[in-house]
């Protein structure tokens, strides 16, 4: 049987629209606290009121705060075994739900922190096995803003060294593989970021990181995985490594851009013939996509955007053979014109 | 644009955040060592159990059903070569053979039998459909082709634990006769230049008793698990080198031990291969017949939740030779029939079942996943072997002794199997999911039908075999064989029903294993 959802809920990520969320670079003013309170309402009750990401270059002003919420559905019926693409009838398509909530807050110019809870439920559309829901992992990362540099001719270039790290906020169990909702390991990966913003809309973006996963402590004192015993209830998780491009347009509040992303497991065993899937697999994918954002014109609501995302694992090892969407509203307080120069 | 001096006095400015970083990252670093071999301390045996030739055989006729011939006197040039040889090796120890050492002076009965658990796990995958929606049968004869061989199941692990346990129980009897037979004194005692880097045993060392264990572990084990056979290997060799180093055996000590082991491991592969397993599996008109079986009796019959349907698991695996329980009481231990599936006690139970299941708690979860051991598992009698470990090793038992201990402990193991799988088939009773589909489950479902509890029988003869022995664990034991026994119901996977006649039935078939034991002259 195949793993948890299709990218076992990468941790040290929310979901699969992150990358998408920032582009308009929302920004509020400086609040009091009772237009803070009134955000955090407002970002409880809206489907969709997202900010820049931990992966992309949009930063938030000093003291600027924006918060939003994200659904995305990720569906797989085929899945890696190992290296071995099949399907299983005791699992039919397995279907992972992901409510992400976000705050992203300007420390100062150049530093922001971001923070993601994500609720996760699964199922599997045949079988008997039970489905699972519950908070993930929270994840928080402190983005820098290091290098810019501005061409007069072009646009401006920018490079940001990022630190995130995941840790589960609950005690949910990962020895339930497909159906657990996460691998419950708790990650530090440092990133680096380099993004070019063109005078004409050109939007480039690259992402690297290295995770770093700590052990995953099981409910058992022994398991078999990558051809031995271990007499422990402790999982050593193999790190990782992951890189995600964007390119395409971004001007004037909307953007269309593709979407490509890796994720290299180094090390881990592999899920052997009709065996479950196991936390420490190694479980590696390449996914491309497309994104959109665009302006929704009410009159009486300033920024709202509703942005889609789409992408597709087309290989794989340990991993669905995911489709997934992300879709939701933005909504930006007091647009700010730094970013979209 | 930016000067480079701006670059990197904005870098020092966040210094001080990246070594955070850098010291965070560490930490995840630190921990990734996890043992995969039990942390047991070396063998000083509490007794040398020099009786324990005359305790009673269960398959063997006695003690010299094997013989095993004089080994030449101390004074014999071969044999002095023999110490010679111990003398210069001894001279130049890498640090792989001191280790080596150290991991086999714990006790080669135990790491055999952690090797025997891992053979289990390793093979405990059932096989994939084919396109065609069939289930391809392992084959023994080509136990490399897909599906490998064998699909090490709970049935077939608990025979492989249980032949492997009592064969060597036998063969380590037959060795306490001979070595006070002949009385060779050890190596170091027979020669001053030799250390003795075991702890001191005070047995004779003809025939030595770690080398009847890998004759005997490596032929059963080369049989049972083919596809293991070169870490089998590797283990036996290891185990000769070790113990020949060790100041505590000779060459000549080794190859009538081998030699010992690996006769008496023949006498049980014969048995076993004449002890019904080869029909276990039985054919579509029986399992045809199963189902024709409960529909007379008025019932639902059984039927596998998977798809493709997977044939039942080893249904005629109640027919499979027992070792202490009489054969003639596997039916006699067998209860009464589950609630009729068309019952009002059944609706209850499957309601209790959905219950149990939608308001579990995280400690009842964390039990169903602690006791989980389906799939790619040591499977529950082997998860019992490893409750036992500890407690043997603690016990500091002589070789013997705790051979005797895993012999009682998987004869129990295995008898329970039998009656239990003679009353699964018996009745051919559906799991909680099958009667009522809204029923989802936490662990992956057996393919087996429910009535009576696997889980629950092997733990209660497990619990019941170990109280004996170890009785100031009792409490412990029967805790474990209680929450093992839950667990099932947690999971999803079993009735009320099931775990209490279960539990009662394991029982009744460990009392036959104790009941032998309080007279097999150990005590």
């Amino acid at each position: 049987m195949p793993n948890g959802s299709p990218r076992m809920r990468q941790p040290a990520r929310s979901a699969q629209g992150n990358r998408l969320a920032g582009f308009a670079a929302n920004v509020l003013r400086p609040a009091t606290m009772w237009r803070l309170a009134r955000i955090l309402i407002l970002a409880a009750m809206l489907p969709c009121l997202r900010a820049q990401t931990i992966e992309d270059g949009i930063m938030l002003h000093k003291n600027e705060i924006c918060s939003g919420t994200l659904y995305t559905h990720d569906a797989w019926d085929h899945y890696w075994e190992g290296t071995t693409n099949r399907t299983n009838g005791n699992l039919g398509t397995v279907t992972t739900q992901t409510m992400d909530f976000t705050a992203n807050y300007g420390v100062f110019s150049r530093l922001d922190v971001i923070g993601t809870v994500p609720y996760v439920w699964t199922q599997a559309s045949q079988g008997v096995l039970h489905g699972q829901e519950g908070f993930q992992d929270l994840t928080l990362a402190v983005k820098y803003e290091m290098i810019r540099w501005r061409f007069k001719e072009f646009g401006t270039v920018r490079f940001f060294p990022v630190v995130s790290g995941s840790i589960p906020m609950g005690n949910y169990d990962p020895d339930f593989q497909p159906m657990s909702i996460g691998l419950h390991s708790k990650t530090i990966a440092p990133r680096a970021t380099l993004n070019f913003q063109g005078l004409g809309g050109v939007y480039v973006n690259g992402s690297a990181a290295y995770v770093f996963r700590g052990n995953v402590t099981l409910d058992r004192n022994y398991y078999y995985t990558d051809g031995q015993i271990y007499l422990s209830n402790q999982v050593a998780m193999p790190n990782q490594f992951e890189y995600v491009v964007s390119a395409g347009y971004r001007a004037h509040g909307v953007m269309v851009v593709g979407n490509y992303e890796e994720q290299q497991t180094r090390g881990g065993g592999d899920i052997r013939p009709q065996d479950q899937p196991f936390v420490s697999n190694r479980m590696n994918f390449s996914k491309a996509g497309a994104s959109a954002v665009v302006p929704v014109p009410l009159p009486w609501v300033h920024g709202l955007q509703y942005w889609f995302t789409y992408s597709n694992t087309f290989d794989g090892r340990n991993v669905g053979q995911s489709t997934t969407f992300t879709s939701g509203l933005m909504y930006q307080f007091l647009f700010h014109r730094r970013s979209a120069q | 644009m930016t000067s480079l001096a701006e670059i990197l006095q904005r870098s020092v400015r966040l210094a001080p955040m990246f070594a955070i970083a850098g010291i965070a990252l560490m930490i995840p670093g630190c921990t990734k060592s996890i043992p995969s071999s039990e942390q047991l301390s070396p063998l000083t045996p509490a007794s040398t159990d020099a009786n324990a030739g005359t305790w009673k055989m269960i398959v063997l006729s006695g003690p010299t059903q094997i013989a095993v011939a004089a080994p030449a006197p101390a004074t014999d040039p071969g044999y002095q070569t023999e110490l010679t040889s111990i003398v210069n090796e001894q001279a130049h120890l890498n640090d792989s053979e001191r280790s080596a050492i150290t991991y086999w002076s714990a006790s080669g009965v135990l790491r055999w039998n952690e090797l025997l658990r891992e053979m289990v796990a390793a093979n405990d995958l059932p096989p994939e459909p084919l396109p065609n929606g069939t289930y391809p049968s392992p084959d023994p004869n080509n136990p490399f082709d897909m599906p490998t061989y064998p699909f090490s199941n709970p049935p077939y692990a608990v025979r492989a634990y249980s032949y492997v346990s009592v064969a060597q129980y036998e063969a380590l009897k037959a060795a306490w006769y001979y070595k006070f037979l002949y009385n060779r004194q050890q190596p170091y005692e027979n020669n001053s230049k030799i250390q003795l880097l075991m702890p001191a045993t005070g047995l004779p060392s003809y025939p030595s008793e770690d080398a009847v264990e890998a004759g005997v572990n490596s032929t059963l084990l080369a049989k049972l698990f083919p596809t293991g056979i070169d870490q089998i290997t590797n283990e036996a060799n290891q185990q000769q080198e070790a113990l020949l180093l060790s100041g505590k055996a000779s060459a000549s000590d080794w190859t009538a031990g081998f030699a010992l082991g690996q006769a008496v491991a023949n006498v049980f592969l014969a048995r076993a291969n004449s002890d019904g397993m080869k029909a276990a599996g039985g054919n579509a008109a029986e399992w045809a017949q199963l189902a024709q079986n409960a529909i007379a009796q008025g019932q639902i019959p059984w039927i596998s939740q998977e798809t493709p349907l997977r044939p039942p698991m080893l249904p005629l695996f109640g027919q499979v030779e027992t070792w202490i329980l009489p054969q003639a009481d596997v039916a006699v231990v067998r209860p009464g029939p589950p609630p009729s599936t068309t019952s009002t006690q059944m609706q209850q139970e499957l309601a209790t079942v959905k219950s149990a299941v939608e308001n579990i708690t995280r400690d009842q979860l964390a039990t169903v996943y602690k006791w989980n051991d389906g799939a790619n598992s040591v499977t529950p009698p082997g998860h019992w072997n490893a409750i036992a470990v500890p407690y043997i090793s603690q016990a500091q038992f002589s070789e013997v002794r705790a051979a005797r201990t895993l012999a009682l402990l998987n004869m129990a193991l295995h008898d329970s199997g039998v009656t239990c799988w003679d009353t699964k088939y018996a009745y051919f009773n559906p799991r909680p999911s099958q009667l009522d589909p809204s029923i989802k489950v936490l662990i992956p479902l057996p393919n087996f039908p429910s009535y009576i509890s696997g889980h629950s029988d092997f733990s209660a003869a497990a619990s019941d075999v170990l109280d004996y022995i170890f009785p100031t664990g009792a409490s412990y034991f029967d805790a474990q064989a209680k929450e093992a026994a839950m667990s099932r119901l947690y999971g999803g996977i079993h009735y009320p029903s099931d775990i209490k006649y279960g539990l009662i039935q394991g029982k009744q078939v460990g009392d036959f294993t104790v009941t032998f034991a309080e007279s097999d002259g150990a005590n």
